[in-house]
């Protein structure tokens, strides 16, 4: 069987078009799988930039161009790069913050979570407890390779090392240096059941770290080799070379940890909830134990009756999650207290504390000043504060709360944080007038982005979406008005066509078998003798019957005919009928017009044109008139067929009413229109039909024609005759 | 046929007539109803309803609205405890378009907001009692209670107790009402500055539940085997402090100085009791509610007044000055007119 040609064509279009799909759908699959795609990529944290990273635990914030995490969590994470990254190598400057765990780099890593193992990938970190080099997978399980750093002194906190990791096929190396080291420390695994791919990422545990200078690149076997045997492959001194302050100038002074055996802790402790009752008037030192939940902007440190603040404060450098002892001079204050020229002793670096889950009015009432909480609110506004500080206005149920947030990694989730959208918090609430300003009972200060969590974006039925909804709706419904009017067109017109069907059908059957009837009739009757009076009166008889029924037909091919309407106006289709019906006769048909003329819909039209016809063809069937005038006024919305003749006319209400005027009042009423007729015996006959036209829109009607339409619509429920005019416009 | 043309538009605009008079119509009816409404109304919201303390300055309120043909709306939580009844209805104030509003916060934090709010609507405010940590000016002004001389009160009677020598225990601090921190501040000062051979040597926070505060009381009696005096900075400290000398007979001597009683102190009953301090709330709701007239009237009003606390004690008690202080007289109030036959 053969196609169309057409068909083909289209057919073949088609596959190419799937085709064109199919290749940019694999293309562009091909390009997001790409194993190298993003690489080579540096970080931007001397930039203040680290949107592309998410962390999984931890308190990761920037601070002066580094990436920071001041938390002692163990396994706590931040992670980037894409999930294809095959073979390459990450590489950056690490500063432990903490003798008591490790800090290091994460490749190939996969299917994270918060947790200490809780990924796919591996990891390599510089570790204090046993000044080693370590190197191992993590599966939601941890095994590793341990080797010793030969330096002397081994791996310290507070000192700059630089550490690389690459993997290429099922072989992963780790390397660590220093600047002053010579020679580097290296370590090299090959696990033939290894991850192949995975993002990368910066870890700490229970130390805490500095991270800057990270760049990852696709590695090579070359540099597999290369790093393996000196811990650099080519192009290293790159990573290196960026000058960034050292850990002086970032404010990192070693501390003074202590094993649990060599802690010295003061006997005379006391609760941190007890320094408010200590006297207004006469200051007194007290020694408080607590755990450090914030260190930036201010130093809190909470226990489990409250939090005590701790303004410049002698100490090491803490991290959140601390525990530490603080003596200095109380200041108690309405609902917590100050501990002023304090000293800071860290006894324990354990994971930070979770927060107290609280309500907004809860919150307000001050009970949980200093501490560590978890709140809920909806954001109202947001804006930047002094020194570039990111400041969320919230509101719960009567009461309003501000959150403040560091700069940095913060920046880009503050920038898509819509207003109206319900969030969750944890940070430090102070009620303190110098961070409230007194406009709201009390202050969130947020550790890091983290501590924000979007429960859900604004409510759907905002003002502009009812709005949009409104106008979305009227248009709608514009569309649906103009498609019935187009389908009721559309069925008028088949309508008209089926009838101009029916008068060709008539005129080619009909009207020409009776012509030839007549003519065989006429044909009989001249081929008769003449001695045949009978059968001459019964053939005349006959002749005269189809000559009627000929003009009968005649006249119902011109009425079923809807081609005059269409090439012309009403009255010139009438006035064409009229001088048809009456052709050869003695009727004088006029025809008169009034007003500006204007377009007409074709329904009312069509119906005037017929009703028209039938008043023509009455007044022609039984009026017998003389003349016959046919008038069409137009005046403002309306027009006005009226139907004169000057025949014998007829008593009305005396039976004459027949099928034809039941008709015409019928036809009337289908457009709405008011139908008269008058008539006296002797006196000729008038019909008059006056029907509505939609309105012409103008720019000072329209707000007068929508009210009239919502009015008809929806107020009185019921359409006006111009609305149901309009639906009909041609 | 023009006219057969126009009787729909005229139905469409007789329609249109007619719901335009129907508006008009609700219009006046509404208008009307405003102008029949156009008295004055303040909305008095206290600490509570739930004692008398805050009855005497209902009396206040209606002395001052009354003549000023002033309508007063009285309401507050059953405890003193109940901010979020009391932040509902500084609310319910604000929706319903009240003149003016007298609070008495029950908590210095959580009403800022609910107070900025009537602010936000231009609700003349006056904060009587305590204050709130918001300035003063533009429609908010305070009427305190001088809460720095109740301090002082305090501690000058505790010396003349004790002579220049002795031992004190203050409790009942609580620091949701503003004014308590600072008359327990302002006493230790005073006593620190002016009477050093007097210890404070317990303090206690307070509640308004006073069988806690009689256990607190309790407490400090029994580690204090030698206290001399008790200054109780809450009403419902008072009540604990004397419940727990009636069960502790032996400790008769210990005097007490009350902060804020209820009704008229009761010396006769509680030997203990040696004076107490009163806020002049019947002054501060009589005030406030003169503040908020002047400032409707668009006179100038203070930002804030600060009224003494009157000592009272066994020999001014029957004083009128300190009869007036708790006096519940309504015949001066809108009640006047049913005066039995």
């Amino acid at each position: 069987m053969k196609l169309p040609r057409s068909l083909r064509r289209r057919i073949l279009a088609g596959l190419l078009a799937s085709l064109v799909l199919a290749l940019g759908f694999i293309a562009s699959r091909a390009y997001l799988h790409s194993p190298n795609r993003g690489l080579p990529y540096r970080d931007s944290f001397a930039k203040g930039r680290a949107n592309e990273w998410k962390a999984f635990g931890g308190t990761w914030e920037l601070v002066n161009g580094v990436m920071r995490n001041d938390s002692d969590e163990r396994g706590a994470k931040l992670l980037s790069g894409s999930p294809y990254w095959r073979n390459y190598s990450i590489e950056a400057d690490i500063n432990l913050l903490g003798i008591s765990g490790d800090a290091g780099l994460v490749i190939r890593s996969a299917n994270e979570e918060e947790g200490v193992n809780a990924y796919s990938g591996y990891y390599a970190g510089v570790r204090t407890l046993d000044n080693a080099l370590i190197l191992g997978r993590a599966e939601h399980g941890w095994m590793e390779v341990v080797k010793q750093y030969p330096t002397p002194g081994g791996i310290r906190p507070f000192q700059w090392y630089h550490l690389k990791l690459l993997a290429y096929d099922c072989q992963i190396v780790a390397a660590v240096t220093t600047p002053s080291q010579a020679t580097p420390t290296s370590l090299g695994i090959n696990d033939p059941d290894c991850v192949h791919s995975g993002r990368v990422g910066l870890r700490s545990y229970s130390s805490g770290g500095i991270w800057r200078n990270v760049l990852v690149r696709p590695a090579t076997y070359q540099d597999l080799v290369e790093t393996l045997k000196s811990g650099r492959g080519p192009g290293d001194s790159e990573a290196r070379d960026t000058a960034l302050p050292d850990s002086e100038s970032l404010g990192l002074q070693p501390r003074q940890e202590q094993q649990k055996a060599n802690v010295r802790s003061n006997a005379n402790t006391q609760i941190i909830a007890s320094l408010r009752l200590t006297s207004f008037a006469m200051p007194a030192t007290a020694t408080v134990r607590g755990v450090v939940i914030l260190t930036a902007p201010l130093l809190f440190v909470q226990d489990s009756t409250g939090g005590v603040y701790i303004p410049q404060p002698t100490a090491p450098l803490l991290k959140v999650g601390d525990e530490v002892e603080v003596t200095g001079e109380v200041h108690p204050g309405d609902f917590s207290s100050t501990l002023e020229h304090a000293k800071v002793q860290v006894l324990w670096a354990r994971t930070p504390v979770p927060p107290v889950s609280v309500t907004a009015s809860q919150a307000s009432t001050g009970r949980y000043d200093a501490t560590f909480i978890e709140v809920q609110g909806r954001l109202a506004a947001k804006e930047r504060g002094p020194d570039n500080t990111l400041i969320l206005d919230l509101d719960e149920g009567p009461q309003s709360f501000r959150a403040i947030l560091n700069p940095g990694r913060s920046d880009y989730l503050f920038s898509k944080l819509k207003l109206n959208s319900s969030l969750r918090l944890r940070g430090v609430c102070v009620v303190d007038a110098a961070f409230t300003r007194n406009l709201t009972p009390f202050v969130l200060l947020l550790r890091s982005n983290e501590d924000l969590e979007v429960l859900a974006g604004p409510p759907w039925w905002s003002t502009g979406h009812v709005i949009a909804i409104v106008i979305a709706s009227l248009l709608l419904a514009l569309v649906v008005n103009f498609v019935y009017n187009r389908i009721a067109h559309w069925r008028l017109q088949g309508v008209l066509e089926e009838r101009q069907r029916l008068a060709h059908e008539m005129h080619d059957t009909l009207a020409q078998s009776f012509a030839g009837i007549g003519f065989q009739l006429q044909a009989i009757r001249n081929g008769l003798p003449d001695g045949m009076p009978t059968l001459h009166q019964q053939l005349d008889l006959a002749s005269n019957l189809v000559r009627h029924s000929h003009e009968e037909a005649r006249r119902s091919i011109a009425t079923l005919r809807p081609e005059a309407l269409e090439s012309e106006d009403i009255l010139s289709a009438l006035d064409y009928c009229a001088r048809r019906m009456v052709e050869g006769g003695p009727v004088q048909v006029v025809s008169e017009r009034e007003g500006d003329e204007r377009p007409i819909p074709l329904r009312i039209a069509d119906t005037l044109y017929r009703i028209g016809q039938e008043a023509i063809a009455n007044a022609v069937r039984h009026a017998h008139p003389t003349i016959l005038k046919v008038r069409l006024t137009y005046s403002g919305n309306a027009v006005c067929l009226q139907i004169d003749d000057n025949g014998t006319g007829f008593t009305q209400g005396g039976g004459l009413l027949g099928f034809g005027i039941r008709g015409m009042r019928r036809r009337a009423e289908s457009i709405s229109a008011a139908f008269q007729l008058q008539s006296k015996p002797g006196e000729g006959t008038r019909i008059q039909i006056t029907a509505s036209l939609p309105p012409r829109m103008t720019l000072v009607s329209w707000p007068k024609l929508l009210w009239k339409y919502v009015w008809g619509h929806w107020i009185d429920g019921r359409p006006t005759k111009h609305a149901d005019s309009h639906s009909y416009r041609g | 046929m023009n006219k057969l043309c126009q009787y729909g538009h005229l139905w469409g605009r007789n329609k249109s007539c007619l719901g335009v008079a129907g508006l008009a119509c609700v219009l006046v009816l509404w208008a009307s109803a405003c102008r029949s409404h156009r008295q004055v109304r303040i909305a008095v919201i206290p600490q509570t309803e739930g004692t008398l303390f805050w009855e005497a300055a209902h009396t206040g309120t209606e002395d001052a609205a009354d003549p000023a043909g002033i309508f007063i709306y009285w309401k507050a939580p059953t405890r003193e405890d109940d901010v979020e009844a009391q932040i509902a209805l500084v609310d319910r104030v604000v929706d319903n378009n009240y003149q003016g509003l007298v609070l008495a916060p029950d908590q210095a934090l959580s009403l800022i907001m609910p107070v900025r709010r009537a602010l936000a609507h231009g609700i003349p405010t006056v904060i009587i009692g305590s204050p709130l940590p918001i300035p003063a000016g533009g429609n908010l002004s305070y009427i305190l209670n001088d809460d720095v001389d109740g301090g002082r009160l305090a501690a000058e009677r505790v010396a003349g107790l004790l002579n220049g020598h002795g031992t004190v225990a203050l409790l009942g601090i609580n620091p949701d009402i503003t004014g308590i921190m600072i008359r327990a501040r302002a006493f230790e000062q005073v006593l620190a500055q002016n009477y050093p051979g007097i210890r404070i040597v317990e303090e206690r926070m307070g509640s308004f539940n006073v069988p806690h505060e009689q256990q607190v009381a309790e407490d400090a009696l029994r580690a204090n085997p030698d206290l001399d005096v008790i200054v109780a900075l809450m009403s419902t400290t008072v009540d604990g402090t004397l419940s727990a000398l009636d069960t502790t007979p032996e400790r008769h001597s210990v005097k007490v100085i009350g902060f804020d009683d209820a009704g008229l102190p009761p010396f006769d009953q509680k030997r203990s009791l040696d004076s107490v301090i009163q806020e002049d709330t019947r002054s501060m709701g009589q005030q406030a509610i003169e503040l908020i007239h002047s400032r409707l009237l668009g006179q100038s009003v203070p930002a804030t007044v600060h009224l003494h606390p009157k000592l009272i004690t066994r020999n001014n008690i029957d004083t009128p000055e300190v009869r007036l202080m708790f006096s519940q007289d309504w015949t001066l109030g809108r009640w006047r007119w049913s005066s039995a036959q």
